[in-house]
């Protein structure tokens, strides 16, 4: 596997392994976010009643369709691991790029953290059902990001692989639960009285507030960049997986609605832990709860397993270009893969996973997503402006433009507003964490950077500089 | 020219990681410990709950049976319960400085930044 | 002594289990190769040659 490439005359260098196809890009972005569907999204529901949660479903989905159209764009032409990483330094800045590298790593490793504690609680709940009370979740925590840590450091491929294989099985239970239960499988039949007689128990307000956690039915879509120094043909692998990513996600989330919207009444359904498995748990058919825990589980561990994925590459990307000590740009030789920073991002979940409650981790992971949207915004009309479609060859062009820009910037606003409504302490906590963060990287931290070597495109000079 | 970095000792390389991350925990950790995380939900429980009182028709009294929820007082706490959205506005334009201050004090730095790098990339600008 | 409380330690030993396979390696591949070798990685250099990004 050692096929080092020795150009003539140029030292060896070992570079990540190009070995990925668009259905792994898929894997991975899917993989990521579909645990949204399994946990989480229904506190939309909770927040602003049944028809919040689906306008919360759309809304969001709409603003991960532009997402995921801007970053097609940028990311077929920008490809380097570290996805919006790379974007940022060679269309924003470098001190952009360190945060959006931030925003990238914590937003993972949250979300990693996430996955951990919710396969702990899940195995809880199995074993209380079994008889056993009081199980010990920190063992399975840990040996959750231990074991995928591991299936990481030893290549892509077979990380990727094993997502695409979990995350497909836990796309077909919630197509074999929504295709049961429209042929009556359900001992319970579907019930959307509560849209008529309650439609919205907190007014408008609601649906805002709702818009916080309709985002998780897609967070981490935009992963999918992460991956474009491995993949074979990123100009044309990236836009396709990321697209049919987003189609996936948006036809999952609407199934997932009406599935549980019918089978559970909406106070249930706004504070429950595992809503699908749940909904399962109402058709009273067994064989359906079965398959629904299968897929809660895969679903969970594919999310954490592209999380570490998506954040070792970028933590490997600042360590690269010495935003971080450079220690943490390493490949491994064989594998070829950061093994350095795989490594390092271990017990960093761990830390968050084993003693912060799930809600706050969640919020954490989802605000660091939206800095990162926020950003797209501005960087994609930038990138046009400083490059016109003239003057590189794009991978995909966006249509449209700057109409996305403008209801992604529209809506980041409305989402900042709906995380204020519950959580804005953490909200000003978190911003003023990147303010001291980006003034300590621009006066301490920059002087190791080496300054021309950080443009690394074959781009003719910028316009206007 | 080409700017030339200082190459980093490996204590200053641990110290400046060990930095970050004590910035990172404590920006989670530190609305915890002051107690200002989160909001939840505050329940009104109703006397003498029955379902038709918690307005659940029949089919939702089936769906509660099947969570194994059948007593509709066991029920009273999560069906009444309501978010508190009062917020003060003097907060929310709090907010809305702190992140639009955020990035545009990035940008500007960034775009400092950015000139020295295609400056070096690119050569000093001809006319 | 059921099940669950099994499981709990297998869990345990699994982890440790990952984390010295994961650490053995590091510590191998830190010690066997030269770390210039290793951090020799360059973004976008494949891009480079394989795709010129010109009209």
């Amino acid at each position: 596997m050692v096929d080092t490439k020795t150009a003539s005359g140029q030292p060896e260098r070992l570079q990540l392994l190009r070995v990925l196809g668009p259905a792994h890009i898929w894997a991975l972005g899917v993989g990521i976010v579909l645990v949204g569907e399994y946990m989480g999204w229904n506190f939309a529901v909770g927040k602003g009643g049944m028809i919040a949660g689906l306008i919360a479903c759309w809304v969001a989905g709409l603003l991960y369709t532009c997402v995921a159209m801007i970053d097609s764009e940028v990311t077929s032409t920008v490809a380097a691991a570290g996805g919006q990483y790379a974007q940022a330094k060679h269309i924003v800045g470098p001190l952009m790029a360190f945060n959006v590298g931030l925003f990238l790593v914590m937003a993972y490793t949250m979300l990693e953290a996430a996955n951990a504690i919710t396969i702990g609680f899940l195995l809880d709940t199995v074993a209380g059902m079994q008889g056993h009370s009081g199980l010990h979740q920190q063992p399975f925590i840990v040996l959750c990001v231990m074991f995928l840590a591991w299936l990481n450091y030893r290549g892509v491929l077979a990380t990727l692989t094993f997502n695409l294989v979990i995350t497909a099985i836990a796309f077909m239970a919630i197509i074999a639960l929504f295709l049961s239960v429209q042929f009556g499988v359900s001992s319970v039949p579907l019930d959307f009285s509560a849209v008529t007689t309650d439609p919205m128990p907190y007014g408008w307000i609601g649906i805002l507030a709702s818009l916080h956690f309709g985002l998780w039915y897609y967070l981490g879509i935009e992963g999918t960049c992460q991956a474009a120094e491995e993949v074979r043909s990123p100009a044309r692998s990236l836009p396709y997986g990321t697209m049919a990513g987003i189609m996936t996600l948006l036809i999952a989330a609407t199934m997932t609605w009406y599935v549980c919207s019918g089978l559970i009444p909406w106070e249930y359904l706004g504070q429950a832990g595992t809503p699908l498995f749940d909904a399962a748990r109402v058709t009273g058919n067994r064989g359906l709860m079965v398959l629904l825990f299968i897929g809660t589980m895969f679903s969970t561990l594919a999310s954490a397993n592209g999380c570490i994925n998506d954040a070792s590459r970028a933590w490997f990307s600042m360590g690269r270009d010495r935003y971080l000590p450079i220690w943490f740009g390493a490949v491994h030789p064989v594998y070829r893969t950061p093994y350095r920073s795989i490594i390092f991002l271990v017990p960093i979940a761990l830390i968050f996973a084993l003693g912060a409650p799930l809600d706050q981790v969640v919020t954490f992971s989802i605000l660091s997503g939206l800095l990162g949207y926020t950003f797209m915004t501005f960087n994609m009309v930038m990138f046009r402006k400083k490059w016109p479609l003239d003057t590189i060859k794009r991978g995909y062009v966006h249509p449209m433009h700057p109409l996305p820009t403008i209801v992604l910037l529209i809506l980041c606003a409305t989402a900042y507003v709906a995380v204020f409504l519950g959580y804005g302490t953490q909200l000003i906590a978190m911003v003023s964490f990147y303010i001291i963060a980006s003034l300590w990287f621009h006066f301490r931290r920059y002087r190791f950077v080496r300054r021309g070597d950080q443009f690394t495109m074959p781009w003719p000079r910028p316009e206007g500089y | 020219m080409a700017y030339k970095p200082p190459k980093q000792s490996f204590a200053g390389q641990i110290f400046d990681v060990i930095t970050l991350l004590v910035l990172t925990v404590g920006a989670l950790y530190l609305p915890l410990y002051l107690g200002l995380a989160g909001a939840a939900k505050t329940p009104a429980p109703i006397a003498n709950p029955t379902w038709e009182a918690l307005g659940q028709n029949a089919t939702e009294q089936q769906q509660w049976a099947a969570l194994g929820v059948t007593d509709p007082a066991a029920a009273n706490d999560i069906i009444t319960a309501r978010f508190d959205y009062s917020f003060s506005w003097m907060a929310l334009v709090v907010m809305a400085i702190l992140v639009i201050g955020y990035f545009v004090l990035v940008v500007r730095l960034s775009d400092k930044e950015y000139r020295d790098v295609i400056a070096e990339r690119f050569g000093v600008k001809k006319r | 002594m059921d099940i669950w409380t099994i499981l709990e330690y297998a869990a345990w030993a699994l982890s440790a289990l990952f984390a010295l396979l994961m650490l053995s390696d590091m510590v191998r591949i830190d010690t066997t190769y030269d770390n210039d070798l290793l951090t020799s990685s360059r973004e976008g250099e494949i891009e480079a040659a394989a795709e010129r990004h010109t009209l």
